[in-house]
């Protein structure tokens, strides 16, 4: 289907700054902090006291009573999206063929509270048989997409794919191939992750987190923030958005995936990766350099990572860098992992719609290795029509996603 | 369908039953039986487990020593079967001409996450391994597999329960079906874990009696495995290009999801199961008639075997039907791609490895037992069928 166009029908978020996509972009636009002194886990030994929670979830208000206590918290994030997602787009999931609606999600972590529930039991019981029968059946991360699947009522490819922070963006991509490939007509796509204390200790020992709030390219940026959340879109062929006169929101031009092939936790400083993907999305999407509008980075406020993403932009980008913006939303919600790009790309198709971009808070010292207009502090406006989403992982994985406003 | 043909040139497996293609052919027909496992480094189960280990194999002897240290367990059987099956196709490539890698796992690496995890609460966050830390997320081999092999073209994970090493599979065909790829290295990898064992045995899912009995009548559960199987998926003008034989074809693939699973309780009447199996054979443009012979999900779970029984038997009628999980162990992630590795062996031996003998099996469908003379059809049709409600059917093309 070499004419085939897919858009976005539908969006909805979960994040540490509101829990709904309406109330996420009213926060993000105001520059809100999501990122406050943790209270779901005792911080007294770390040296980072922050991180990103979402305190407004409420499970009972997207799924029953008897079903909450059967699924872990990363797929309670995730149906809350997906229904969201589902009633923005105006689906009517019972005049869809279910077999060719698909639900394709990322995750860093899958549902790690589920283990680690488990292995507190067994250590604070000193018995294996303290962990409840029913608790390892929810732990694989697979279940995140089909809990999904089941409370929505899809029937077609339901997949999970753990590329840890980059996971959203391949799952988007995935959807885009999916309906290319006529193997579907609607896919919810998306990421979910909880806070997780094995990722929390992770990022400390790695010294990796930020004692300071989160300052994604400035000079004195001292590390990320973990964080919790989930994002879905519902994508679909234009076709059939336009058949059922679905909202349009944007559309989605092409994606590109690559790996640096350097380090397990590291990214290459040479920028392999991400510019090998970057490059790959924009041949994937017909985009040329020129036309690009402005990238939502990956900005975890790390020092590596922010001076290697302005050198791919640099790289692929040529002298349009230096005029580009490039803003992290990452400065307001944290890195929300597996769910990060997936949010991110939520964020990317309402600041299309708004004509604005979001901006880089806690911005204060300029980094001569970052030299690019991140959108300090305030959001601005500006005339968009093609959008990047960068996303990069553990184990090299990277993604660019290009989206486009939908003119007809 | 549009899209060109993809084909399987190299293969690989390490499992129970041996080091790479050619052990595995050998010793499938065999039946070893399962060992057991009780210890592990930091933990020790209750009681001796019955398992399907991959003790065969030792990495040092294919990988070398260098870098192995910090290695876990899943990692290294991912990298030894990637090295078994592709690794000079990895050395004689570069850049943006090597295949790209794809690896379907249930879990990773769990024993490295929740010995991260119990490090830290039983020692405390201050001492922990910054460099375990890697092995805890769930792409951790697939990455470790990149890095060795210098792939810069596509590192990808696949996370589907059981399905996860046929998904892969059928992630990896789309991409290159999408034309973003000539080539990539696809398949299933799953280690025995102590986290996963003492999950499965808190789940019930276990057989008391230490038997894996797929079909059977009395069947209890099932017994653990792990183990990996690989292979280069090209496509047709790839392969070609560089004058490289095909083994198979990967004809024709279906998913899709049932809904009305929940904790392993399959309903009987599963259409999804029924549809995923009828366009396997569709997209391979046979008629179901056509299969030569069908590699079950099935591993001694009686509410999903007799589930699987019954739509082999509406949608196949009396077409010979085998289980690899007798022999192997039900291995998560890796099964459906280790028995995808079965049914090549077994297409190219002109035979079917049945069941073992020794135990009642449930009527109304072809069960195959010992083994018997291979169909001349050409085709298996692979399933793989998860608790979670995933279905994926293959349809696999022997090319002689």
């Amino acid at each position: 289907m070499p004419d085939t166009r897919i858009v976005i029908t539908g969006l909805g978020v979960v994040s540490p700054i509101g829990t709904g996509s309406d109330r996420f972009w009213a926060a993000a636009v105001k520059g809100t902090n999501g990122v406050r002194p943790l209270s779901s886990i005792d911080t007294t030994d770390y040296k980072t006291k922050t991180g990103g929670e979402v305190l407004d979830f409420d499970p009972a208000a997207y799924l029953e009573p008897s079903k909450i206590k059967h699924m872990g918290r990363s797929s309670q994030f995730a149906i809350a999206a997906a229904k969201e997602a589902v009633r923005r787009s105006g689906i009517e999931v019972d005049k869809e063929d279910p077999f060719r609606m698909a639900v394709c999600m990322g995750t860093t972590m899958g549902e790690p509270q589920i283990l680690d529930q488990g292995v507190r039991a067994k250590y604070d019981a000193s018995d294996t048989n303290a962990i409840p029968p029913d608790l390892p059946r929810q732990y694989p991360c697979s279940v995140i997409p089909t809990n999904v699947a089941r409370e929505l009522g899809a029937k077609g490819y339901v997949t999970i794919i753990p590329t840890a922070c980059a996971a959203g963006n391949y799952a988007i991509g995935y959807a885009f191939d999916l309906l290319h490939l006529g193997k579907a007509d609607v896919v919810l796509a998306g990421g979910s992750d909880p806070f997780s204390s094995i990722a929390f200790t992770g990022f400390n020992r790695l010294l990796a987190t930020t004692p300071d709030l989160c300052r994604p390219f400035d000079r004195n940026r001292s590390g990320m923030a973990v964080s919790e959340g989930a994002g879905m879109v519902v994508v679909e062929r234009l076709d059939h958005a336009l058949k059922r006169n679905a909202p349009i929101l944007a559309e989605v031009l092409g994606y590109g995936l690559a790996c640096d092939a350097f380090k397990m936790t590291i990214p290459d400083p040479t920028g392999s990766g991400g510019i090998r993907a970057l490059g790959r999305a924009l041949a994937n999407a017909r985009v040329a350099p020129e036309s690009v509008d402005y990238i939502n980075a990956h900005g975890t406020g790390t020092g590596e990572n922010d001076k290697t993403e302005t050198l791919i932009a640099k790289t692929v980008l040529g002298e349009r860098a230096k005029s580009i913006s490039m803003s992290s939303t990452k400065s307001m919600i944290g890195h929300t992992m597996g769910a990060a790009s997936a949010i991110e790309a939520c964020a990317c198709v309402q600041m299309l719609n708004n004509n604005i971009m979001l901006p880089t808070i806690n911005y204060q010292d300029p980094d001569p290795d970052c030299d690019i207009d991140c959108v300090p502090n305030t959001a601005r406006e500006a005339d968009l029509n093609i959008v990047i989403s960068n996303a990069y992982a553990f184990a090299g994985n990277c993604s660019s996603l290009v989206l486009g406003k939908y003119k007809g | 369908m549009s899209g060109p043909k993809v084909l399987i040139t190299r293969a690989s497996a390490v499992s129970a039953l041996g080091v790479g293609l050619d052990e595995l052919s050998a010793n499938l027909p065999g039946d070893p039986g399962p060992g057991s496992v009780k210890a592990y480094e930091f933990h020790e189960l209750d009681r001796e487990t019955p398992c399907f280990p991959a003790s065969r194999l030792d990495p040092v002897a294919v990988l070398g020593k260098k870098g192995l240290r910090t290695k876990d367990w899943a990692t290294k059987l991912l990298l030894a079967t990637i090295e078994l099956a592709c690794k000079d196709r990895f050395d004689e490539t570069e850049g943006d001409g090597k295949p790209g890698i794809c690896v379907g796992t249930a879990f990773g690496s769990v024993q490295s996450i929740g010995d991260f995890l119990s490090d830290s609460i039983v020692n405390g966050v201050n001492a922990v391994n910054p460099q375990a830390f890697a092995n805890t997320v769930i792409n951790s081999p697939t990455g470790n597999a990149n890095i060795r092999h210098q792939v810069r073209t596509l590192s990808t994970t696949v996370a589907t329960g059981f399905n996860a090493g046929l998904d892969a599979l059928l992630y990896s065909y789309d991409y290159l079906r999408r034309g973003y790829l000539p080539a990539v290295v696809a398949g299933g990898l799953e280690e025995l874990s102590y986290y996963a064992i003492m999950g499965m045995q808190r789940s019930g899912v276990l057989s008391p009696r230490g038997l894996i009995q797929p079909f059977g009548t009395a069947a209890d559960g099932f017994v653990p495995g792990e183990g990996c199987a690989m292979f280069l998926l090209e496509t047709e003008e790839s392969a070609r290009a560089r004058g490289a034989s095909p083994i198979a074809e990967i004809a024709g693939v279906a998913n899709a999801f049932e809904p009305g699973t929940f904790a392993g309780a399959w309903a009987s009447g599963s259409d999804a199961v029924r549809y995923v199996m009828r366009e396997a054979c569709a997209g391979a443009g046979i008629d179901p008639a056509d299969v030569g012979f069908v590699a079950a999900s099935a591993n001694g779970t009686r509410p999903a075997d007799a589930m699987e029984a019954a739509a082999i038997a509406e949608v196949l009628g009396g077409t010979p039907v085998t289980a690899y999980k007798a022999r192997l162990g039900e291995c998560y992630g890796a099964s459906p791609a280790l028995s995808l590795a079965c049914a090549l062996c077994d297409l190219k031996a002109g035979r079917i490895t049945g069941v073992p003998a020794g135990y009642e099996t449930e009527g109304g469908i072809n069960l195959v037992v010992d083994s018997a003379a291979g169909a001349e059809s050409g085709f298996a049709l692979i399933n793989a069928f998860s608790c979670d409600g995933n279905c994926t059917s293959i349809v696999l093309k022997n090319v002689p």
